[in-house]
């Protein structure tokens, strides 16, 4: 079943279209990426899923429904920066969370703070916090009451290293627990470590979505290397057809269709040329060249 | 609607701004009307001629059932402390996003409204309290009639708080469509000190028109004449001003529904 369904969503800001007809799904389960460049639409989107900007056209459905407060309220959500009355404390400010959404209690409060390591600081008031703390504030509230949804935009922005990493394993263990987590992001590197499943958006347009695996490895590259290079190189060129060879110094890659990549093949075609292999590695395509493929940048 | 009233609570109750302007409305209430009263009595208790002119002309605007509508005119021209807290409490929801914040964490517009309507309300309760203390209080130590004379004008508590409502309710129709905390603020206080006044009064020398009385503030302005003394002066006139109250209500209900109408329906049409 989809925890949200999209259908033909379009928004524009006077004469700047910021989404185009917009239709996908999400699965229930998964952590979902919508991955795009600045200014591609994905806060506009998550904007819209959470009644904060309405859609020019189309609609969107949360578990099969069209999207009410009711169904807010058991949805956690960070949307693009950290909105609190800055003359309350984390623990007042979450009261309210828990006032209006009915997530949560006093005591969760205090869990949640305590999972984003704020709890030290709760009684601080917001004005005082820096970027970061307030970061995980907003990612706090989104967690109370543990929503089996959680729609995060740039959860690990103003974050250090280190609570980029820990709110990363936070992410991975809700979505082993069964969460499912939207996840607005333009770092690729956030996507490819937490992301199970992609939607990809330029100027406001669908490029492709689906599972991380399907839509952003689809090449075979197998590095090569021998003592004598151009040989090597001579030989590999008449190996396929349907394969792109490249060559630095060091190394040719051989680059492939998906799941075409035959490793004994290649070191037993290089040996019948008399071509001893002294580096044979399959390497996934980087998620940064394909996105950069797929945007066009 | 409780769960509403408690979230604005829980935002109110920790808002030091929120505390400091009730403090200053607080002082402010009983503040000026005291040193009316002063200034009366000092005129009053004259022993030359004038003074007793004075006393004469004057009466005693401070004693019941008088003074619940000297204080109320009086505090009336005050509103416009509350009114600092009202569009506050609406810019602060812009300026920091907590609205969009409420929005995504399970408020439909609508219930977002109603708690901003539910806050004018409160804040409006809570200023008619004051006056209503500030007129007993002045009017009990200054009264000397017979007890059942005492509440014969204390209908003017009702006419304060539809005027306060009524007025309160337009600053918040200024937060919410300009958004900026200084330049609401600024706004507000210009039109409603200077703005208007000086308009209506233009019209009614340079054109003889009476229409400034249908505008935003002197709609509800209307409905608390001037004490009956300064009517002395046109008693005609004073009187038009009396019989013009019953339809002022009607008028201020009419605004007040427009007013409110116009923010629900602006604050769903708006992305937030």
């Amino acid at each position: 079943m989809s925890v949200l369904t999209l259908q033909n969503i379009s928004k524009s800001y006077g004469k700047i279209q910021a989404l185009k007809n917009l239709s996908f799904d999400i699965p229930q389960g998964c952590v979902f990426g919508v991955l795009g460049p600045n200014g591609s639409g994905k806060t506009t989107l998550l904007s819209i899923i959470l009644d904060v900007l309405k859609a020019d056209t189309g609609n969107f459905l949360w578990f099969g429904q069209p999207g009410t407060p009711e169904q807010r309220k058991k949805i956690g959500s960070l949307l693009e920066t950290p909105n609190f009355y800055h003359y309350l404390s984390a623990v007042n400010n979450l009261k309210i969370t828990n006032s209006i959404s009915g997530r949560g209690s006093a005591n969760a409060i205090d869990d949640v703070l305590e999972k984003v390591k704020l709890y030290e600081r709760r009684n601080s008031r917001f004005s005082t916090y820096s970027l970061g703390m307030k970061q995980r504030l907003a990612i706090a509230a989104a967690l109370l009451g543990d929503p089996r949804v959680l729609v995060l935009d740039e959860p690990t922005n103003g974050l250090d290293p280190v609570g980029i990493a820990e709110i990363r394993e936070l992410m991975i263990a809700l979505n082993k627990q069964g969460h499912t987590i939207i996840m607005a992001s333009h770092l690729l590197d956030e996507v490819e470590k937490v992301c199970t499943h992609v939607a990809i958006l330029k100027k406001g347009e669908l490029i492709t979505t689906g599972h991380v695996n399907d839509v952003l490895v689809d090449d075979d590259i197998v590095e090569i290397s021998a003592d004598n290079m151009d040989a090597l190189a001579a030989a590999v060129y008449n190996y396929r057809q349907d394969i792109k060879v490249t060559r630095d110094e060091n190394k040719i890659q051989l680059i492939m269709p998906k799941g075409t990549s035959k490793l004994d093949e290649i070191n037993s075609y290089c040996f019948s040329n008399g071509i001893v292999l002294n580096h044979l590695l399959f390497k996934k395509k980087r998620l940064e060249a394909k996105f950069f493929e797929l945007t066009n940048n | 609607m409780f769960t509403i009233a408690r979230t604005e609570w829980l935002k109110i109750k920790k808002y030091p701004a929120f505390w400091w302007v009730m403090g200053i409305t607080a002082l402010t209430y009983p503040g000026i009307n005291s040193i009316l009263l002063y200034q009366y009595y000092d005129l009053i208790e004259k022993q030359n001629a004038a003074g007793q002119v004075v006393k004469a002309l004057l009466g005693n605007p401070f004693a019941l059932p008088e003074a619940w509508k000297t204080v109320a005119y009086f505090s009336s021209i005050f509103v416009f402390i509350p009114a600092i807290v009202i569009i506050m409490l609406i810019t602060n929801e812009y300026t920091y996003k907590t609205n969009r914040q409420n929005i995504i964490d399970g408020w439909s517009r609508k219930d977002f409204m109603t708690a901003k309507l539910m806050d004018v309300l409160i804040l409006s309760i809570i200023v008619t309290i004051l006056y209503t203390l500030v007129a007993l209080v002045i009017g009990i130590a200054n009264t000397t009639k017979a007890p059942s004379a005492k509440w014969t004008m204390a209908y003017y508590i009702g006419l304060f708080a539809l005027q306060t409502f009524s007025q309160l309710s337009l600053a918040f129709l200024v937060g919410l469509l300009v958004r900026k905390s200084f330049i609401a603020l600024a706004i507000f206080a210009f039109y409603f000190i200077m703005l208007e006044p000086i308009a209506s009064n233009l019209i009614r020398v340079k054109l003889h028109s009476d229409i400034g009385r249908f505008f935003p503030l002197n709609i509800s302005h209307k409905l608390i004449p001037r004490p009956a003394f300064i009517g002395r002066f046109d008693e005609k006139a004073y009187q038009a001003t009396l019989d013009a109250v019953k339809y002022h209500i009607g008028y201020t209900l009419i605004l007040i529904v427009l007013t409110w109408a116009f923010c629900f329906w602006i604050n769903n049409r708006r992305d937030l």
